[in-house]
């Protein structure tokens, strides 16, 4: 109390007491005892001196004189009445003034005390005048308090029992053996025995009880014998102890003033639950707890005695391995029960579940529109700041949140911000994971305050909470020690711990909870009894305790007896409306793109990697031929391959490292959003929309830079973008998918050079197919193996329609395709095939095994490949080849064979030259068009076509054209002129590497486009896995195989 | 010498087994479906063979080239890295021929990283005009990079090319056969005229005036073609430079009987006649210009 308060009190007990008939000796012995509380005797006497000198002590009385002088004149009467009504203005405006001081400096609740104070001074000595009264009501007026509860304060701190009219107010409670009269609005609670009444009142306005003592028997509060008559403070956590009758706790009255409880008909019950770890060990034995609305619960125990365990399965996080946990009786962790308890639960974890990159307001406003389906923004943001206001927020609610690195708001809010999260939508039960830890005494007081609070409102609260100091400690209502093992070792009021602990241990003072003098409970004793060690004979501690953790459990089945609560057998009552799905979608969308927005460094990193990579790959790879006469042409760049081969790694790349900590880092507030039971496929698809424009926004910019350096024309421009997307997008749910299968950043980061590793290696670009080991591939088939990594499939499409579709070859293609088949049969597969007919005539007369082999295999290959060839056709060798066998070829069917060969040849000889003649006019149309001056071809395809890319799709550096394979040949002459063959069934989609369609349900589709469908195919495929969490489940699979040995303990 | 051989052998490799490989034209039973019209004068292989066969060999121009002492210009061949810039068969066709005489004019002045050039020139062309396979390029750089081995490059080109014109006429695609000669022997008279500008050399002059036999015969053959897209073009040029030909005279003046040598193991047999050049100095200057701008058409 600051000096200056202390003056105006004093003088406005001065004031006060001189009021009408002045100064008591009553009064002026309360004063000192008031004083007596704070100072030391020398300043006491400073102030007793001031109090004496306003309240003119020891002067002669004025009232005293005027009664001596009964007889005196009139005139003199008239000019005593005026002086004293001079000095009563004096004094209502010195009281005001006095009033509007303190005003400034105390707290509501300090203020209520002051009254009392003044009040009490009054009862001292029962003097109670019209003006003293009128002061002290003028001063309640200043302070705010209303009427009606002045009124009542007044009532109860005049009244001399509690049958006083006035005083029957639903804030009142009487502790007495009788109860009060039918009808009375009081409440009433059991006291036992005891002479006269305890009288209760409840300042609502700041949740003040005072209590007032009428009878003659010995009681203590706290430990402190209360004097008859005289108003106290009835604070958190305190004990009534009268001689004959039970103990009153604080929390028994709170509960019976606070009728909202009431409202909220809600049972809470834990029937014998046992939790076992994953290794085995039990984490909880046995524990059963009952509990109803209107409390607030406290979980303690040494570290690793299993709290957080406790509250997790209490919150429905975790499955207990025996035993249920019912509300309502509906069981939690039963899946169709469960349904009917949604909403109900709200669980504060004991890090942070704040989005950092957003503001206090924003935070909480986007989960309360999570919560609240039918609130427009306007109502939404009234709700918002009035939890913001209550909980002392609301100043810094622009604030961002930031991180533990970088703060921006203290610990104490953060923690109030993340218990506002659940405030907001009022959950019936609330559990929280040590809301205190690393918070200020100070915050971890108000934080406390908060909870008793709502606890007051009917809320069910648990807490987890250590090392409390000894003020927050007494505000729980209960206390449920677990000790090491997770045996239940105490249960019920907190500051009877002690001494029920003491009492165990056999320690003096058992009977004392707290320090008789201060009120405070040691709780770091508690722990002391209940892990003390044993000394051995050195004095030194010893590593065994002298009561074991069963030895507890076994004295706690003895001692405590749970009244299980009937279980409330109606849905408990819902709050929490969520949204549909898409708006869902739509909330979590705007909130995650509000938080990335403001992350600075995040946007500008993600914004400018792909145009800074692009670029400097493609200035670095802007090749300038020797042989490009005039400057840079697309055409001499042989880096154009690689260059389609990096942007798709690149785009891989980007959209992998986006969304591979997505999830990782939302993990917690996902943990506290399961309890809204919030749409899993909203959550997901507002990531994928964030990370789909991200990617989108980033494979532009890159195509649209690294494309227009290197001179690729705006003709390919969508064609690369659509595939860079794909890739991308198709890149963001695989890393979605790590991400939420992995618990920490740095697996993910880890596993991703695993992840696009084979997508190098198996793009296509780097290794050629036909070249991998005869395990994984096949001949004329891009392996199996690399059809499952989007690289491949992506680069493919940007290949073959870079390839085909520009202007160039666009125009040529079409015949193009046909010389190049036609070439293939009259020249390679022809001459094959001929080999093939030597093969079987040379051995047709052959024993040897090994001959046999080489007959059969090339009959074989004769049988299907003709069989094949459906453009020169002839029905008699169609016969011919049809019932070739090893035992019917002979050197007539050979001569018809080569025959029919020689006419392919002819055939498709032909073919291309014709072919070969209308590309030739096809150029020149185009060189000599009509009406316009000559142009050269050259220039087109200088532009727009690339060389090496041609080499690459045409094979060009493989001497190897064909092979023979089995019973089947395989071209490996321009695969991009090529279209698919020896195609099985309707379902194979599979062809060679860079062929120009695709096979699929019995007809051909365009490369780029089967292609993008592929990768779209899998980006579904992946979407699945994640949303139902396959890969999760598999890597949990995975974890419960053990490496290590088990300790044996 | 034997060098100069190698690539002008090739070139007349092309005409001289034009009669090697006889398709017969009533075995061609099978649908053809019809997309562009065939070529309407179906040239007999016999006759095309007759007229390779009396189109004069260049090697004796290539020696007179190298004689005179004529200093190795490639600034006077054709450039090797615009081969792209051939995107048609019918100048793709032309400039193998032009790039075949040129690798060959590169090896005679041991030009490696030249001949290196021109047969990737080559090579390109081959594999677009989808004749590539009969190069195995593998063995030919080897050879053709050290010295030594050339009776052996020579035999594997002239089986290259021999492979190649058989391969070109099983398919009925020997307008390329003769696209190919004639890009040779215009690139070969080129190099001819302008060593001569410059040397006025009398054997040059005489070897330019021979070249009215070839290419009379040349147009021979082209006329077959004449409804192609591009031949007119190229065969109205030729007709030009024909003209100034008309009035170069040759003739034969017998000077005995003929004389049998044994040529690498082989019987020989050499005509003992002299062939007389009459051209006017004027002639040649025009021959060599109009060649100069047939050639750079060509090249183009």
């Amino acid at each position: 109390m600051s000096e200056e308060i202390l003056k105006a009190l004093t003088q406005l007990f001065a004031i006060i007491s001189k009021q009408d008939t002045g100064v008591s000796d009553a009064e002026r012995n309360f004063v000192i005892s008031f004083y007596q509380q704070d100072l030391d005797r020398e300043t006491m006497g400073e102030y007793l001196a001031l109090y004496d000198k306003y309240a003119e002590y020891g002067l002669d009385d004025e009232p005293a004189s005027g009664a001596a002088t009964a007889t005196a004149t009139a005139d003199g009467e008239v000019k005593v009445e005026k002086k004293k009504r001079a000095t009563r203005v004096n004094e209502a405006v010195r009281v005001l003034s006095l009033g509007k001081k303190i005003n400034k400096t105390l707290t509501q609740k300090q203020k209520v005390i002051v009254l009392f104070k003044l009040l009490e001074m009054l009862v001292s000595d029962r003097n109670f005048t019209a003006q003293r009264m009128e002061i002290i009501e003028t001063l309640a007026s200043v302070f705010n308090v209303s009427r009606a509860e002045y009124k009542l304060i007044e009532a109860f701190a005049t009244a001399e029992d509690a049958s006083h009219p006035n005083l029957d107010s639903e804030d009142i409670l009487l502790f007495d053996d009788q109860p009060p009269p039918e009808g009375a609005k009081v409440g009433y609670i059991d006291s036992g025995k005891l002479d006269g009444e305890i009288v209760f009142i409840r300042v609502k306005s700041v949740d003040l009880y005072f209590i007032k003592y009428t009878g003659r028997d010995e009681i203590y509060l706290n430990g402190q014998l209360v004097k008859r008559n005289s108003i106290v403070l009835f604070s958190h956590g305190s004990i009534i102890k009268t001689p004959k009758g039970a103990p009153l706790y604080y929390s028994d009255l709170a509960t019976r003033v606070n009728r909202q409880a009431e409202d909220h008909p809600l049972s809470f019950n834990i029937d014998g639950i046992f939790f076992k770890f994953p290794n085995g060990a039990l984490g909880l034995r046995n524990v059963s707890l009952s509990e109803g609305p209107g409390k607030l619960i406290g979980i303690m125990g040494a570290s690793g005695a299993g709290k957080t365990t406790l509250l997790n399965v209490l919150a429905g996080l975790e499955k207990p391995s025996e035993g249920q946990v019912l509300i309502n009786g509906f069981n939690i962790h039963d899946p169709e029960q469960k349904k009917h308890v949604e909403g109900v639960i709200g669980y504060v974890a004991q890090d942070d579940l704040l989005i950092e990159e957003l503001t206090v307001f924003q935070n909480l406003f986007y989960n309360a529109k999570l919560c609240f389906r039918d609130l427009d923004d306007e109502a939404l943001t009234t709700k918002v700041i009035n939890v913001l206001g209550s909980l002392g927020l609301d100043r810094i609610m622009h604030l961002k949140v930031g991180n533990v690195l970088n703060k921006k708001i203290s610990g104490g809010q953060r923690k109030r911000l993340n218990i506002a999260l659940e405030l907001i939508r009022e959950p019936g039960i609330l559990f929280l994971d040590e809301p205190t830890s690393g918070l200020s005494s100070r915050d971890s007081e108000n934080v406390i305050d908060l909870l008793k609070e709502l606890s007051l409102k009917g809320k069910l609260i648990f807490t987890v909470i250590h090392q409390p100091s000894s003020d927050i400690y007494k505000m729980f209502d209960k206390m449920f020690i677990l000790d090491t093992g997770g045996f239940p070792i105490y249960y019920g009021n907190p500051v009877e711990a002690l001494s029920y602990f003491k009492r165990q241990t056999r320690q003096i003072a058992s009977d004392k909870g707290q320090c008789m003098a201060c009120g405070n409970v040691n709780v770091e004793q508690l722990f002391n009894i209940i892990e003390a060690r044993v000394v051995d004979e050195y004095g030194e501690f010893t590593g065994k305790r002298k009561v074991t953790p069963e030895e507890w459990s076994d004295q706690y089945k003895q001692h405590f007896n749970i009244e299980r609560r009937a279980d409330v057998r109606e849905e408990p009552p819902k709050t929490l409306r969520i949204p549909t799905k898409p708006k869902q979608t739509l909330i979590f969308t705007i909130r995650d793109a509000l938080a990335k927005l403001s992350d600075k460094q995040y946007m500008a990193i993600n914004l400018l990697e792909a145009p800074v990579l692009a670029l400097l790959m493609s200035l670095v790879i802007r090749f300038r031929s020797s042989e490009a006469k005039e400057g840079y042409l697309f055409f001499y760049n042989d880096n154009i391959p690689a260059y389609i081969l990096i942007c798709i790694i690149i785009a891989l790349f980007m959209g992998l490292t986006v969304s591979a900590e997505e999830i990782i880092r939302d993990r917690k507030i996902l943990k506290r959003e399961s309890f809204l039971n919030l749409s899993r496929s909203s959550y997901l698809s507002s990531k994928l929309i964030i990370l789909f424009s991200l990617s989108a926004v980033q494979t532009f910019t890159f195509v649209l830079v690294g494309n227009l350096i290197l001179g690729i024309g705006w003709g390919q421009f969508i064609t690369y973008w659509l595939a860079l997307f794909s890739v991308s997008c198709f890149a963001n749910v695989l890393g979605l998918n790590i991400s939420s299968s992995f618990d920490n950043a740095v697996t993910v980061y880890i596993l991703i050079p695993l992840l696009l590793i084979p997508q190098m290696i198996l793009s296509g670009g780097i290794f050629d197919f036909d070249k991998l080991n005869n395990a994984v591939g096949q001949k004329g088939k891009a392996p199996l193996i690399a059809d499952v990594w989007a690289s491949r499939w992506a680069y493919e499409a940007i290949c073959v329609r870079q390839f085909k579709t520009n202007p160039y070859e666009q125009m040529l293609y079409g015949y193009d395709w046909q010389i190049s088949q036609a070439n293939y049969r009259a020249s390679y597969w022809r001459s094959e095939l001929e080999k093939a007919v030597v093969a079987c005539q040379e051995n047709l007369t052959a024993k040897t095994d090994s001959a046999r082999q080489v007959f059969a295999q090339n009959l074989a290959l004769l049988k299907r490949e003709l069989a094949e060839e459906k453009q020169v056709k002839d029905a008699r060798l169609a016969k011919l080849v049809d019932g070739l066998s090893l035992t019917n070829f002979n050197d007539q069917a050979a001569a018809q064979l080569n025959d029919y060969l020689a006419r392919v040849q002819v055939y498709y000889g032909s073919l291309q030259g014709r072919m070969s003649d209308a590309r030739d006019s096809v150029i020149y149309a185009y060189e000599h068009p009509k009406g316009q001056p000559e142009r050269s071809i050259a220039d087109l395809k200088n532009q727009y076509h690339n060389e090496q890319l041609e080499k690459f799709l045409k094979n060009e550096n493989s001497l190897e054209k064909i092979t023979a394979e089995g019973d089947r040949l395989v071209q490996h002459l321009d695969p991009v002129f090529t279209p698919p063959y020896h195609v099985s069934n309707v379902f194979d989609y599979r062809a060679h590497f860079f062929a120009p369609t695709k096979p699929f349900g019995g007809q051909m589709w365009d490369t780029y486009y089967f292609n993008l469908v592929v990768i779209w195919f899998m980006t579904l495929l992946l979407y699945v896995t994640l949303y139902f969490e396959l890969l999760r489940k598999f890597v949990k699979m995975f974890s419960k195989v053990k490496f290590t040995p088990k300790a044996t303990s | 010498m034997k060098k100069l051989n190698l690539v002008f052998a090739l070139l007349l490799l092309f005409g001289c087994s034009a009669q090697v490989a006889n398709t017969d034209e009533s075995r061609e039973t099978t649908e053809v479906p019809t997309v562009v019209e065939t070529s309407p004068v179906q040239l007999s292989d016999d006759i095309v063979a007759g007229i390779m066969q009396s189109i004069p060999s260049p090697i004796e121009t290539s020696l007179l080239i190298k004689e005179t002492g004529a200093a190795y210009s490639v600034s006077n061949l054709n450039d090797p890295t615009i081969v792209t810039t051939y995107n048609d068969s019918y100048r793709q066709a032309l400039n193998l021929g032009v790039y075949s005489t040129d690798l060959g004019f590169a090896n005679l002045y041991d030009k490696n990283q030249d001949v290196l050039n021109f047969l990737n020139s080559v090579k390109t062309l081959a594999d677009k005009l989808n004749i590539g396979q009969f190069f195995d390029y593998k063995t030919i750089k080897e050879l053709a990079s050290s010295s030594g081995n050339v009776e052996k490059l020579l035999q594997l080109t002239q089986q290259n090319f021999e492979r190649i014109n058989s391969h070109l006429n099983d398919q009925k695609r020997e307008n390329l056969s003769i696209l190919i000669l004639t890009g040779g022997w215009t690139e070969a008279l080129y190099l001819t005229t302008l060593v001569h500008q410059k040397t006025k050399n009398k054997k040059l002059k005489e070897k330019i005036g021979e070249q009215k036999v070839a290419l009379d015969q040349i147009l021979l053959v082209l006329d077959f073609y004449k409804n192609k897209p591009n031949f007119p073009s190229l065969i109205a040029d030729l007709k030009e430079l024909q003209k100034v030909y008309n009035r170069v005279e040759i003739k034969t003046i017998s000077t005995g009987k003929p004389v049998t040598k044994e040529v690498n193991g082989e019987l020989v047999v050499e005509d003992a006649t002299v062939s007389q050049i009459n051209i006017s100095d004027a002639d040649v200057d025009l021959i060599t210009s109009l060649t100069k701008s047939i050639r750079s058409k060509i090249i183009k």
